[in-house]
Formats: C-alpha cells, sequence, structure tokens
C-alpha cells in the first residue's frame, strides 16, 4: 500500500472524542453478553453435577491440552493424558493452596487456566509499558498509544475475570499468576524495548498469541457456555492487533483468515 | 347457522389429504437428513459428545427460524417439528449448511457492496485517500476468499454453493446506496453495518455449527471481520472529524493521532451478537 505524505495536524479532537465519549459505557455494556456464557456454563455443569468428561477426547482437544510445546519445551509440564478415578485427565495443575474441595485443572478448566493466564500477562505487561512511559523510558508517548494501551489493559483483565468465574463457578481455584512459559520470551524482549515502536510490537505479538489461542480453543472446548465465552474474546484479541499494525504503519488486516500459529497449550507453565 | 353436512365432509377429506400430503413431505425429508447423519457417523465425522456441545444452540436457532415463518408456530406442528430437528440425527447437516450458505451469501453481499463502493469516486477513483482505496480493494478480495471457502464447506456437507447475497440486508445496502452518496462517511457506515453483521452471525454460528471443520472456518474468518470493523470505526471516525489524512500507512503518523483514536476501533471487551443473521437468512431452499 502507498504511504501517503504526513501533513500538519488540525485535528478536530472534540468531535473525534465526541464519538468515544460513551466508550465505557459501551464497554460495560458488553459485559452481560459474557456473563449470560458464563452462567450458560455454570448451569451446565450443574445440570452435568461434575460427571466425569468422556474418555475418548476428539484429536483437536487432545492436542491442544497436551500441545507441541515445541518453542518452549524446557518448561513444559507433564502432559495430560490417562483418566483418574473421577473421570477427569490426569497431569492437570492445582493452582495456588488447593484444598480438598478444590479440584485440578482438566479439560475445558485447563483451557480456561491458559486463557486466564495469557489475559494476566497481557494486564502485566500493558501495565509494565505504561509506567515505563510515564517514567520517559519509551520517549513521547503518543497519546492514541497510551489510550489504547489503558482500553486493551481493561479489555485483558476483562477477559481474565471472565474466566477466573468460570474457574470459579467449576469450584476451582482463580489464576492470578501468568503464563510463564510465554512471560519468558517476554521478558527478555521487554527489557530491549526502548521507543513506542517497540512496546507496540511487544503487544501485538502477544494479541497473537492470545487471537491464536482463542482460535485453537474453539476446536478443543466442549462446554458451549467456555465455547461462547472463547468465541466473544477472540475477535476481540484480533481488533487490538489490527489496531496495533496501523500504529506501526503496517496493513492492519493482513490475513484473510486468522491462524493458529503461536497459538499455546494447555501445558504451558502457570504461576 | 345451518351447516352443510356434505361439504363440511369433504373439507375433512380435503383437510386429511393435505395432513397426509404434509406427513409424507416432511417424512421423506427427516429420512434423508437421517440417512445424511448415518453416513456421516460411518464416516466417523461426528463427536457424540458434540450433540451436548451444541444442541442448545441449534434448537434456539430452529426455534427463531420456525417462529420466523409464523405457519407453523400456531398449528402445534411446529413444537413437534423443532423436537424431532434439534435431534442431532436430523440437524447436524442440515443446519450446518443452512449457517455456511448464509455466512456465504453474507460474504457476496460484502462482494458486490465493495464493488459498488470501488466505481464511487471518492472511495476508488482520483479523489480516494489511497489507503482507503487500499483497503477496500484488499478487504473485497478477502471477503470472496470466505465467500469460496464458506461454499466449499457447504459443498462438502452435501449442500449447493450460494453465489447469491443475503436478500434481506441486499434491500438495505440498495436503499443505503439510493440516492447515490456523495461522500465517504455513509459509505464507510454501511460497511460497517454489514461487517458487524457478518463478524456477529460467525461467533453466533461458532457455537452452533455441529461440524468441527466448518466450525473452526468459521472461527478463522469471525476475527478478520471484526479487524474490518475496527478500520472502519477508525476511519469514520477520522473522516467525520475531517482528517481524512491521517488514514494512512505511516510509522509517523500514529504521533499525530487523537487520543480517541486509539480506542474507537476496540469499543467492546466482548464480541456481541445482537446483529447475527438468522440461519436460513441466506440459505438456499
Amino acid at each position: 500500500m502507498r504511504r501517503r505524505p504526513t501533513s500538519p495536524i488540525q485535528i478536530s479532537e472534540r468531535e473525534l472524542t465526541a464519538l468515544t465519549r460513551d466508550l465505557d459505557e459501551m464497554h460495560r455494556a458488553t459485559l452481560p453478553v459474557m456473563h449470560d456464557a458464563v452462567a450458560e456454563w455454570k448451569e451446565d455443569l450443574r445440570s452435568r453435577s461434575e460427571q466425569p468428561e468422556p474418555e475418548a477426547l476428539t484429536t483437536s482437544r487432545r492436542r491442544f491440552l497436551v500441545g507441541t510445546g515445541a518453542v518452549f519445551s524446557g518448561l513444559l509440564l507433564a502432559a495430560c493424558g490417562s483418566t483418574d478415578d473421577d473421570g477427569e485427565e490426569t497431569g492437570g495443575r492445582k493452582q495456588g493452596s488447593a484444598t480438598e474441595a478444590v479440584r485440578p485443572l482438566t479439560g475445558d478448566f485447563a483451557i480456561a487456566a491458559l486463557a486466564a493466564s495469557i489475559e494476566n500477562l497481557a494486564v502485566n505487561t500493558y501495565q509494565a509499558g505504561l509506567e515505563a512511559a510515564t517514567a520517559g523510558r519509551l520517549g513521547e508517548v503518543p497519546p492514541a498509544v497510551a489510550a489504547f494501551a489503558k482500553t486493551a489493559q481493561q479489555h485483558h483483565g476483562d477477559h481474565a475475570g471472565a474466566w477466573n468465574q468460570v474457574l470459579t463457578n467449576g469450584r476451582r481455584h482463580t489464576v492470578t499468576g501468568v503464563d510463564r512459559t510465554v512471560k519468558g520470551n517476554v521478558d527478555p524482549a521487554f527489557a530491549q524495548v526502548n521507543d513506542v515502536a517497540g512496546l507496540a510490537r511487544l503487544a501485538l505479538e502477544l494479541e497473537k498469541v492470545a487471537a491464536a489461542t482463542y482460535l485453537k480453543s474453539i476446536s478443543a472446548i466442549k462446554n458451549n457456555g467456555a465455547l461462547k465465552v472463547a468465541a466473544s474474546i477472540q475477535p476481540v484479541e484480533m481488533q487490538h492487533a489490527a489496531i496495533l499494525h496501523f500504529a506501526l504503519g503496517e496493513y492492519p488486516v493482513p490475513d484473510s483468515f486468522a491462524k493458529e500459529d503461536g497459538a499455546r497449550s494447555a501445558t504451558d507453565q502457570i504461576g | 347457522m345451518p351447516i352443510d353436512e356434505h361439504a363440511l365432509g369433504e373439507l375433512l377429506v380435503e383437510s386429511q389429504d393435505l395432513q397426509s400430503d404434509a406427513m409424507r413431505t416432511s417424512r421423506e425429508s427427516l429420512d434423508a437428513m437421517v440417512e445424511l447423519g448415518h453416513e456421516r457417523r460411518a464416516q466417523g465425522g461426528f463427536d457424540p459428545d458434540e450433540g451436548d456441545h451444541v444442541a442448545n444452540e441449534r434448537r434456539r436457532l430452529m426455534r427463531m427460524s420456525l417462529l420466523g415463518t409464523g405457519a407453523l408456530a400456531t398449528t402445534g406442528l411446529g413444537a413437534a417439528l423443532l423436537g424431532v430437528m434439534s435431534r442431532p440425527a436430523f440437524a447436524d447437516e442440515a443446519l450446518d449448511v443452512q449457517m455456511l450458505q448464509t455466512s456465504a451469501s453474507l460474504e457476496n453481499l460484502a462482494v458486490s457492496t465493495y464493488d459498488k463502493a470501488l466505481g464511487l469516486d471518492f472511495i476508488g477513483g482520483g479523489g480516494a485517500n489511497p489507503t482507503v482505496r487500499a483497503f477496500v480493494l484488499k478487504t473485497k478480495e478477502q471477503h470472496a476468499e470466505h465467500a469460496a471457502a464458506f461454499n466449499a464447506a457447504a459443498t462438502r456437507l452435501k449442500g449447493k454453493p450460494q453465489t447469491g447475497p443475503d436478500p434481506i440486508l441486499q434491500k438495505a445496502v440498495d436503499r443505503a446506496l439510493t440516492p447515490t452518496p456523495t461522500a465517504p462517511g455513509p459509505v464507510v457506515a454501511l460497511a460497517i453495518d454489514l461487517e458487524m453483521g457478518a463478524a456477529q452471525t460467525y461467533q453466533n454460528n461458532v457455537a452452533a455449527l455441529s461440524d468441527p471443520q466448518a466450525r473452526s472456518l468459521t472461527a478463522s474468518i469471525m476475527g478478520v471481520e471484526a479487524q474490518h470493523v475496527s478500520i472502519l470505526l477508525a476511519v469514520k471516525a477520522l473522516v467525520e472529524a475531517n482528517q481524512p489524512d491521517l488514514i494512512a500507512l505511516d510509522p509517523g503518523n500514529v504521533a499525530k493521532l487523537p487520543e480517541a483514536a486509539g480506542t474507537v476501533g476496540i469499543p467492546d471487551a466482548f464480541g456481541k451478537t445482537e446483529k447475527s443473521r438468522p440461519a436460513e437468512e441466506g440459505a438456499l431452499a
């Protein structure tokens, strides 16, 4: 695409701001949709009375839960696979100080925990970026970038909240930690960020990982409520990526079809 | 009130014949659908667990479809048919094909609408912002790819490819483009509506499709349409702010954008489905 020479700013910010005056209200208005999906999952759990999951997992589901781990193989936990006395897959993680009343994370709950951990990592990374900007370590930060970072961070916080609500409804611990497997790559990359473009590039990579993970999870999730939650979040991560592409001066919708490249698996380390 | 018993008798016989014809037609359709389900299971293409997974969603979509016709709602047959159609044996391919054909119809409409837009000087001609023109061209191509993919999926499930547009939205597009717009604003707004409709329809369908491949395909497209929405929202805002020059792919451009430009394209934390289209809206008979 041909680039256009820039021109002096004659922006009517008031007009543009007026278009987003109710942004926060609109954002809040979407929450009931998510709550309905989470409630559907809770109802499904109740109706099943914690029945064991079927032993025969689909190929995509098993692949998602086990993952290839090719990039971060040194940090992987034992893979899921067998079925315990409760009919749940073994090898799942226990979050925090698990008690007898709290069950391990397997199946859709493992996916929910993974999603929450990626969302938490995104929240923390945007927070670190905003703090670096405030400290002046990124040079001059355009107001549009700061506004984007705050809004995207809020979205990711809401996403983490949705998944944690799912976990809580299923009598699992909430996930307050991050995907440490991904963080292992984010930390050294963030250490090298010294300008807004570098931060935007890092954020873009995280958004792509999140979107790819949700896309892949849609093939693996069995519960309809959980599927709706994932389907309601994946497009939002894609939108974040589009805006970041645009901010970087890149074509904002480069792919005709979303990709699973870079998707994380439920074997990632969380903590 | 006098009653002509002879005429009443004829009416009853006629009614019974009509009912028998209707039942025979329904039974033939049901048999065909059940046979499709049997074939699919024989090929190992059905995960029994997915019956629970999508049954509620399919039932909801079918209810919308049946109530939409109005004809069945008052007879009681609608409820019975709903119960039969909600069974996986009947509905898996049938409703999947409907959703895929409707999806293709949305893509076809997007292609034709962007094509018309490119015929406008301020979108595709010499008076156009080059970034906007390039975006419309590329987006049109992407929708054509989506249509082909949805039709390939429908064909794989023994459905016919949908080459026409969504008939309901086509009327809305015709109204929006009559008289011909003279500025980009209304055209961009129309594109936003179409992209939102597509994105929300696919998000809705992801939870309802029973075929895993169709579900994955739909999921891979919904986010792309959402990205189109984001960029169009930003374009619309800048056009309405009379700052079209800021619609440019230039790394230095971001410093000139106002604060609100960073958020206008990401209005929601969760995708909505309120503008999703009914499963059968663009389906072939």
